[in-house]
C-alpha cells in the first residue's frame, strides 16, 4: 500500500465533493434538519384533544373534577345535550365526549356503590384513547384521593374498542408511507437515468407528448404501487391480524390516487438532480417530513403547534387520514372527512402531473 | 412524394449562455441524398440536428424539415432520429426496445415484428434480438440504436455520428445501405467527425465553429481545394477560415 496513492483517491473524492456543492449541502443540512425535527416532534405529549363535556351533575362535585383537569391534553369544550356531543365524534371533529349524569355527585361512593362517568371515544387512535382516559383518571385521582372509590369510566366506543392496537392505528399509514417512498423515489430516479442516458431526448423525437410520457410512467408505478398495498396490507393482516373495519377498495383507490400524486412529485424533483447521487438526496428530504410531521406513528395532536402547518402541506397526511378513516372508522367516500382528504389527493395529482409535463419537457 | 428539399435551413443561429453554436447556417437538403455534416467536435453539428428535430429551438433564424416549419411535430412519426448517446433501454431487450421506439411512431404490432427481424439482420445483430442491452458491446448497442432508427422506414434519417466504434467492414455495409436507402427516394443526413468518410456522401458541408465553410459533392470539394483527398481539402478550408 502506499500513502501516495491512497491519498490520491482521498483527494479526488473530496474534489468531487467540491464540485458538486449540492451533495456537500446535504451532508451538513440533512443532519441538522433531522435532529431538529426528530427533537421537535419525538416524545411529543399529545395535546388539545378535543373533547367536548356535557355535565348535568346537580351537585358540585363534576365541577370540582373538571377544575382538576389540568395541562394541555384535553381541548375541554362545554355541551349540553350528548347525542349532540356524540354526533360530533361520529363525524370525527372530536375525540371524545364526557358526559355527567345528573345524580353523580348524589352517588358518589361510600354512599353508594358506583359512580359512573360516561365516556363516549373515538377510540381508532390508541395513543389519543390513552391519553383521554389517563387525564380522566389523573383527576379522579386527585379529586378523590383516598376515597378508594370504585368509579366506573363507562366507555362508549363510536370506532375501534379497548382493543384496537397501536399496531392497528399505524397500519394505514404505514402502507402509505411505503408506497410514498417506493413511487416518489423510483420516479425521480428513472427520470434522471433517462435523461442521463440521452433516451428521454429519444422519445421525444418521436412526437412523444412530456404528458404522454408522464401519464405513462405513472400508471406503470401505479401498478407496481398498488401490487406493493397488496403485499404490504396483506402481510399486516395475516401476520399482525391487523383491524380493518371499511372497505378495502376504497382503501387502494386512495392509495391509488396518493402514488399517482407521488410520481408526478418525484419527476417534479427529477429536474432538480443532475444524477443518480442527487436523486438520492431527496430520500429523507421525503422520509423525514412524510414519518414526523403527517399522523402515521403519532397523531397530529402529538405535533407541536408551531409545525402543525407543515403537517398540512404534506401529502401523506391526508392520504394516512384518508386510510385511518377508511379502515379503522369504517367510513366511506360519502364521509365527509374521507371526501375531503380524496378532493385534495386529486388536486395533488392534478398539480404534480401537470408540473411533472412542463418540467420533463424541460429536461430533454 | 411530396416535393420540395428535405430540409431548408435559413441563417441559423443557436447560442447557449455565451456560447454560440450556430451563427448563421443556411442549407438545403435535397431529398433523396446522403448528406454528410462533417466538422469537428463541437463544430454545431449535433445542434443543427436538435432544432431540426424541434429538441432545441434557434435563437434566430429559420428552418423546415419536410416541408413543415420546425418544430415538424406532424412529420416527426416519418423521421428516424440516432442520437450520439446510446439512447436505448439497457434494461430492455433488443427487441423491447425496437418495439417501444415503433409503437411511439405509431407503427402496427405486426409490422413491429416483421422489421424487427429486417433492421436487425442490416445492422447484423438479429442473433441478439432477445438479449438485454445491457450484455451488448458498445458497438453492438450503437446497432441496436440505428435499428430503432431505421425500424419504421423513416423519409428522413438524422443520424448522428453513426459510425463511432463500428468495425470498418460493418461500417462500409452502413454506407452501402444507406446509399440503398437513397434510391428508394429517403433522405439521409449522417454527421462525421471522420473527413474521408464524407466521400460515400452525395454532398458534403462543413462546419466549423457554428459556421458553415462549404456545402458541396465531394468530387467538387476536392476540385475546389485542389486537395488530393478530403481530409486534406477540410484542412485547406479551416486554415483559410482561421486565417480570414
Amino acid at each position: 500500500m502506499t500513502m501516495r496513492r491512497v491519498l490520491a483517491v482521498t483527494r479526488k473524492t473530496l474534489s468531487q465533493f467540491r464540485h458538486d456543492r449540492r451533495t456537500l449541502g446535504f451532508v451538513v443540512m440533512m443532519p441538522l434538519l433531522m435532529v431538529v425535527v426528530f427533537g421537535y416532534t419525538f416524545g411529543g405529549e399529545v395535546h388539545d384533544v378535543r373533547t367536548l363535556v356535557v355535565n348535568d351533575d346537580a351537585g358540585p362535585m363534576a365541577g370540582r373534577l373538571l377544575e382538576n383537569v389540568t395541562g394541555d391534553t384535553l381541548a375541554i369544550e362545554s355541551w349540553t345535550d350528548v347525542a349532540a356531543a356524540r354526533a360530533e365524534v361520529v363525524a370525527g371533529r372530536a375525540w371524545a365526549v364526557v358526559a355527567f349524569p345528573e345524580n353523580f355527585t348524589a352517588n358518589l361512593p361510600p354512599g353508594n356503590d358506583t359512580a359512573a362517568i360516561t365516556v363516549v371515544l373515538d377510540g381508532s387512535s390508541p395513543p389519543i384513547r390513552a391519553a383521554v382516559l389517563g387525564t380522566l383518571r389523573a383527576a379522579l385521582e386527585k379529586t378523590f384521593a383516598g376515597a378508594g372509590a370504585p368509579f366506573a369510566l363507562e366507555q362508549d366506543y363510536v370506532y375501534g374498542s379497548e382493543d384496537t392496537r397501536f399496531i392497528d392505528s399505524f397500519a394505514p399509514g404505514v402502507v402509505a408511507l411505503a408506497v410514498l417512498m417506493v413511487t416518489t423515489i423510483l420516479s425521480v430516479i428513472m427520470v434522471v437515468r433517462e435523461r442521463g442516458g440521452g433516451i428521454l431526448e429519444r422519445l421525444f423525437s418521436t412526437s412523444l407528448r412530456p404528458s404522454e410520457f408522464v401519464f405513462g410512467l405513472a400508471l406503470a408505478l401505479a401498478v407496481i404501487a398498488v401490487a406493493q398495498s397488496a403485499v404490504v396490507l396483506g402481510a399486516a393482516l395475516l401476520l399482525f391480524n391487523v383491524q380493518v373495519v371499511g372497505n378495502i377498495a376504497l382503501a387502494f383507490a386512495i392509495l391509488l390516487l396518493f402514488a399517482i400524486g407521488n410520481q408526478g412529485l418525484g419527476i417534479m424533483m427529477s429536474s432538480a438532480a443532475k444524477n443518480e447521487l442527487q436523486a438520492i438526496q431527496f430520500v429523507p428530504l421525503i422520509l423525514f417530513p412524510s414519518l414526523l410531521l403527517t399522523g402515521v406513528f403519532f397523531p397530529l395532536e402529538a405535533i407541536p403547534g408551531g409545525l402543525r402547518p407543515l403537517s398540512y402541506v404534506v401529502p401523506l397526511t391526508y392520504a394516512a387520514d384518508a386510510l385511518h378513516s377508511v379502515m379503522l372508522r369504517g367510513w366511506g367516500i360519502g364521509d365527509f372527512g374521507v371526501a375531503l382528504d380524496v378532493l385534495i389527493l386529486l388536486v395533488y395529482d392534478a398539480l404534480t402531473l401537470l408540473g411533472a409535463a412542463v418540467f420533463v419537457r424541460r429536461q430533454a | 412524394m411530396p416535393k420540395g428539399p428535405a430540409v431548408i435551413a435559413k441563417e441559423l443561429k443557436k447560442a447557449f449562455g455565451d456560447v454560440e453554436a450556430l451563427r448563421g447556417v443556411s442549407l438545403e437538403i435535397p431529398r433523396g441524398v446522403t448528406f454528410g455534416l462533417l466538422g469537428p467536435n463541437g463544430a454545431g453539428k449535433t445542434t443543427f440536428i436538435r432544432i431540426c428535430l424541434g429538441l432545441t429551438r434557434p435563437t434566430s433564424g429559420t428552418a423546415s424539415v419536410l416541408g413543415e416549419d420546425i418544430p415538424p411535430r406532424a412529420m416527426l412519426p416519418k423521421i428516424g432520429y440516432m442520437p450520439q448517446d446510446l439512447a436505448v433501454y439497457l434494461d430492455l431487450t433488443v427487441a423491447e426496445n425496437l418495439a417501444l421506439f415503433g409503437r411511439l411512431v405509431g407503427m402496427e404490432e405486426e409490422a413491429i415484428e416483421k422489421r424487427t427481424d429486417e433492421v436487425l439482420k442490416i445492422v447484423d445483430i438479429a442473433e441478439r434480438r432477445d438479449s438485454l442491452a445491457s450484455t451488448l458491446s458498445g458497438g453492438m448497442r450503437r446497432r441496436a440504436s440505428l435499428a430503432a432508427a431505421l425500424l419504421h422506414d423513416p423519409d428522413l434519417l438524422l443520424l448522428d455520428e453513426p459510425t463511432v466504434g463500428v468495425d470498418p467492414e460493418l461500417r462500409a455495409a452502413f454506407w452501402v445501405y444507406f446509399q440503398d436507402l437513397t434510391k428508394r427516394g429517403r433522405t439521409v443526413l449522417i454527421t462525421t467527425h471522420y473527413m474521408e468518410e464524407a466521400s460515400n456522401c452525395d454532398l458534403a458541408a462543413l462546419l466549423h465553429r457554428g459556421r458553415l465553410l462549404i456545402c458541396d459533392g465531394p468530387a467538387a470539394i476536392k476540385e475546389k481545394t485542389r486537395a488530393e483527398n478530403l481530409d486534406d481539402a477540410f484542412l485547406t478550408l479551416v486554415r483559410e477560415a482561421n486565417a480570414a
